[in-house]
């Protein structure tokens, strides 16, 4: 039985597709069986701007994978008192705690010992190396270096640190700032905008009780989760943002888990015939609603006054921050386009088989809207990596350790003739925010080929 | 239309309150005590005993005036640990203490015993330190004390007393003086260890204050215009942020204006020659100027056109003329010192904006009506500006809703960098110093006109197409 179901489903989903395609996308069907994805990705090779800008972000990736092997003051491979080392992989494993330095390499300046022989890094600087010889170079000023090898290729600023190694390791700031922040962003927005989308204003009916019951529950989770562990979530966030991160996370479950033991005391409830009578709640009205307050409170205002409340300044708190308050243009993208998917045939098909909304919405409704989510999700990461600069470039949210594309740029305010503290890292913004603007006009180009002609 | 109006402006009533409620949030978390921001100023002194006590006085009276002896809200919902009245111990360091204390013992009678005893022996030494003179053992002890006002860990509380009980008090006449108020402590400190009932704070509560508390009375003042005064330099917050408010009105509107005046036509221009070498050109370079980042454009600016390089154009405020100078001087004197900051402001804005007209007109440039327009064998220039035009119109209106609230903060980096005294720095340095009524003040505003922006544009769009309608419901 079931078997036949799907085989009547999926040919429904088949049908209901191409018809979709043929709607919208005439001129890319010409092929029956050709899916959508791999139109959309035609259509994007055939951008060649927006695929070299794919290749730029690969590189990028690259860079910022390597950053330690690239830019480091230890060593790639040494050979030292008659044995080999792996300076730089030793380190990975001492950080994971898996083993220990010897003794002989226990603080010592890696620059100054004598080995037999050894394989540099790229640029022998971390971008917290200070070099006091050599402050405030530009790269044509003579240098007082070594050899060409311990040359500052892009000058060091006023304390004396390479920008170069800074800039590499920026590099891995910058995207993880684009993927976290989206990431979260994603996650709100798909969420809110699914169930607005979805069940618009009509279709989420809950009976009383257990609308009562959830609304209890919800306050007393919240009590649990996050009321009673205040001061646990508290000092964890003063530890360490790991830390806190897996507090946050027993508190999100402890939360969920409060919910559905309220869940199933509504299953008890039931056999009450007058609390069972259904309402529906206009959940869209409520999400609109909603993405209306975010939206209308000015954004950069918002972050910067949250992250100037952070008593503790990470990063990682400014991606989380910058995820928070731009998830509402995914949001909306989500709702619009499953506002018009759910009226579609197969979604009616879907749910007179019986299928559970949650997989409806999940399996069937949300794949059919990913197109304007990647693009807005394009968009996003490129704002996101310019919200965080522009909050590094005026020193905040950001610690001062922490060195990123935007307070290298900063640098260049302290000292109006370090023409280079001003071009590379500014260069390095533009370049990035280009090419994830360029990737979010390809994909719209790919994905609704009517606009392009 | 009208009753469209109303349900709009009905909907600002909930939008507002949620943005209150955040910034009220924020506020009250912020690390340091707003009072002791604001006596900071004034009250300096070396810690003596006399001016303790009158700080402490004045501590009160300000604390009074500014409302923060209210309680926060309208209710509270915590758990059993904590009473209904933590409010009304003043500081909130103390406060704060005393809250993880009696979070973690669980009864709070015996906490707020604990916190008495430590006052009498703060008392006792303040008394003899009037009476008698000042000497390093007392003064040590009054260390010892503040450390106890602020530390709640097992560990450093008993190593104080420890401290206290082995080096301070082996001098005599502290030993003769205080030892009753110092035994009580300690006794109320084992009692507090003694007497745990853990358990309390998994026990939610709800407290019930009513309308007499620090929200209402800030949102109501709000609402009668009456915004409060700064914390940094005790001006009334409305005529700090007036001042702000020009520069970066003049800023703003000025870039505004500029943007839309070369953004029309040069859109509709790229619009008509798509396809052309010079468009390519010019859409290219478009969409790198969007794509500039203009804190970097401006550092660049700075560099190469101001100070560090051809020096050309001043770089920082906005001249040094007094209030008494002719006009037209201060006018062109300030005028100089704005090309850079408008023109960083104007050109993202510009690319923009000409991109999107440019979709706009693409759009419509290829619907039916106007090639029966060119059929009909119009010119070129009125196809193109009296049928084409008023309809590509909609993107640009959807822009038009940001003009209000961009006339707060549009300008916000910008003048941070070319240190303009407009609403960025201001906004920046009250977030900085905690003056929560100007950050309160200016979130609410820009709210505000962003709701008003959003509305202004949706009656714009029926203007525009009279296929638009409020009153008929989909």
């Amino acid at each position: 039985m079931n078997f036949i179901k799907s085989i009547v489903f999926r040919t429904k989903v088949k049908e209901e597709k191409a018809l979709h395609l043929s709607n919208e996308r005439e001129e890319f069907t010409g092929k029956e069986n050709e899916s959508y994805w791999r139109v959309v990705k035609k259509q994007f090779q055939k951008n060649k701007i927006a695929v070299w800008s794919l290749r730029i972000v690969y590189l990028f990736i690259i860079i910022a994978i390597l950053a330690d092997f690239l830019a480091n003051e230890k060593p790639i491979a040494v050979k030292y008192n008659g044995n080999i080392y792996f300076p730089i992989f030793k380190e990975y494993v001492v950080d994971l705690g898996l083993s220990k330095w010897d003794k002989e390499l226990v603080n010592v300046s890696w620059k100054e010992l004598n080995y037999e022989w050894k394989i540099l890094p790229l640029i022998p600087y971390l971008p917290k190396n200070i070099d006091f010889l050599n402050t405030s170079v530009s790269p044509f000023d003579e240098q007082q270096v070594i050899s060409k090898k311990w040359k500052h290729w892009l000058g060091t600023d006023a304390l004396g640190h390479d920008v170069l190694a800074g800039m590499i390791h920026g590099t891995r700031i910058a995207l993880l700032v684009g993927i976290i922040s989206m990431g979260i962003a994603a996650l709100i927005g798909i969420f809110f905008g699914a169930i607005a989308g979805y069940y618009g204003d009509d279709q989420l009916k809950m009976s009383i009780s257990s609308i009562i019951l959830y609304s209890v529950g919800f306050v007393i989770a919240l009590f649990y989760a996050f009321g009673a562990r205040a001061y646990v979530l508290a000092d964890a966030l003063g530890n360490s943002f790991g830390n806190f991160l897996l507090e946050l996370i027993i508190s999100i479950l402890l939360f969920l888990g409060i919910l559905l033991v309220f869940q199933f005391f509504s299953f008890l409830l039931k056999k009450i015939p007058f609390l069972f009578q259904p309402i529906t709640i206009p959940v869209d009205i409520i999400i609109s609603r909603l993405i209306e307050v975010v939206v209308s409170i000015p954004r950069l205002f918002l972050i910067i006054s949250i992250a100037a409340v952070v008593a503790k300044p990470s990063i990682f708190m400014v991606m989380m921050i910058i995820g928070l308050t731009t998830w509402t243009g995914i949001a909306r993208f989500t709702r619009a386009e499953l506002l018009r998917i759910r009226n579609l045939e197969y979604i009616e098909a879907a749910k007179a088989l019986g299928y559970k909304e949650f997989r409806i919405i999940i399996k069937h409704a949300l794949p059919n809207a990913l197109s304007p989510i990647l693009i807005s999700i394009a968009f996003g990461i490129a704002s996101a990596i310019l919200i965080e600069s522009t909050l590094s470039f005026i020193g905040i949210g950001v610690p001062a350790e922490t060195i990123t594309w935007g307070s290298l740029l900063a640098a260049a305010r302290q000292d109006a003739s370090a023409w280079w503290l001003a071009i590379f890292p500014g260069f390095a913004i533009f370049i990035t925010v280009t090419i994830y603007n360029l990737i979010g006009e390809g994909l719209t180009d790919a994905m609704n080929p009517k606009l392009k002609q | 239309m009208f009753s469209y109006l109303l349900k709009r402006l009905f909907i600002f009533i909930p939008t507002l309150l949620a943005i209150s409620l955040f910034t009220f949030i924020i506020s009250i978390n912020a690390p340091g005590d707003p009072v002791e921001t604001m006596l900071n100023q004034n009250v300096g002194g070396d810690g003596s005993s006399g001016e303790k006590l009158t700080n402490e006085k004045t501590y009160q009276t300000k604390r009074h005036e500014l409302g923060f002896d209210l309680p926060l809200f309208y209710f509270s919902f915590t758990n059993a640990t904590f009473p209904d009245t933590l409010y009304k111990i003043p500081k909130k360091a103390h406060r704060e203490m005393l809250q993880r204390l009696s979070y973690k013992y669980g009864k709070w009678k015996n906490v707020s015993d604990y916190y008495h005893s430590l006052q009498k022996l703060e008392n006792k030494i303040v008394e003899i330190e009037i009476n008698e003179e000042s000497t390093l053992p007392l003064r040590k002890l009054k260390d010892a004390v503040n450390v106890l006002y602020t530390n709640y860990s097992e560990e450093k509380i008993s190593t104080t007393i420890k401290n206290i009980e082995l080096n301070i008090l082996q001098n005599g006449l502290l030993k003769k003086n205080c030892e009753n108020e110092f035994n009580n402590f300690i006794n109320s400190y084992h009692h507090l260890l003694i007497d745990k009932a853990v358990a309390n704070k998994y026990i939610p509560v709800i407290y019930w204050y009513g309308l007499n508390n620090q929200y209402h009375r800030w949102i109501s003042k709000f609402i009668q215009g009456d915004f409060g005064i700064s914390f940094q330099d005790k001006r009334p917050v409305s005529s700090k942020i007036g001042d702000a408010l020009k520069w970066s009105m003049i800023l703003s509107i000025s870039s505004i204006i500029i943007a839309y005046f070369i953004a029309i036509p040069l859109g509709v221009k790229s619009a008509i020659d798509k396809g052309k070498p010079s468009e390519k050109l010019i859409s290219t370079g478009l969409f790198l100027l969007y794509s500039l980042p203009n804190f970097w454009v401006a550092t660049l600016l700075i560099q190469f056109l101001g100070g560090g390089g051809l020096n050309w154009f001043p770089t920082f405020g906005l001249g040094s003329l007094s209030e008494g100078a002719p006009f037209w001087d201060r006018f062109w004197e300030t005028a100089y010192h704005l090309i850079l900051p408008l023109f960083c402001l104007t050109y993202a804005s510009f690319a923009f904006i000409s991109r999107q007209m440019r979709g706009g007109m693409l759009d419509i440039l290829e619907l039916d009506y106007i090639r029966t327009a060119k059929a009909k064998g119009l010119k070129k220039r009125v196809v193109v500006w009296k049928h084409a035009f008023k309809n590509s119109l909609m993107p640009i209106i959807t822009l038009f809703a940001n003009i209000f609230p961009m006339a707060i903060s549009g300008s916000f980096i910008i003048e941070i960098i070319f240190s303009i005294p407009g609403m960025g720095q201001l906004t920046l340095s009250a977030i900085y110093a905690r003056d929560y009524p100007i950050v309160f003040t200016v979130l609410m505003f820009t709210a505000i006109l962003t709701l008003i922006g959003n509305l202004v544009a949706d009656i714009l769009y029926a203007y525009i197409d009279p296929r638009i309608s409020f009153t008929i419901k989909k």
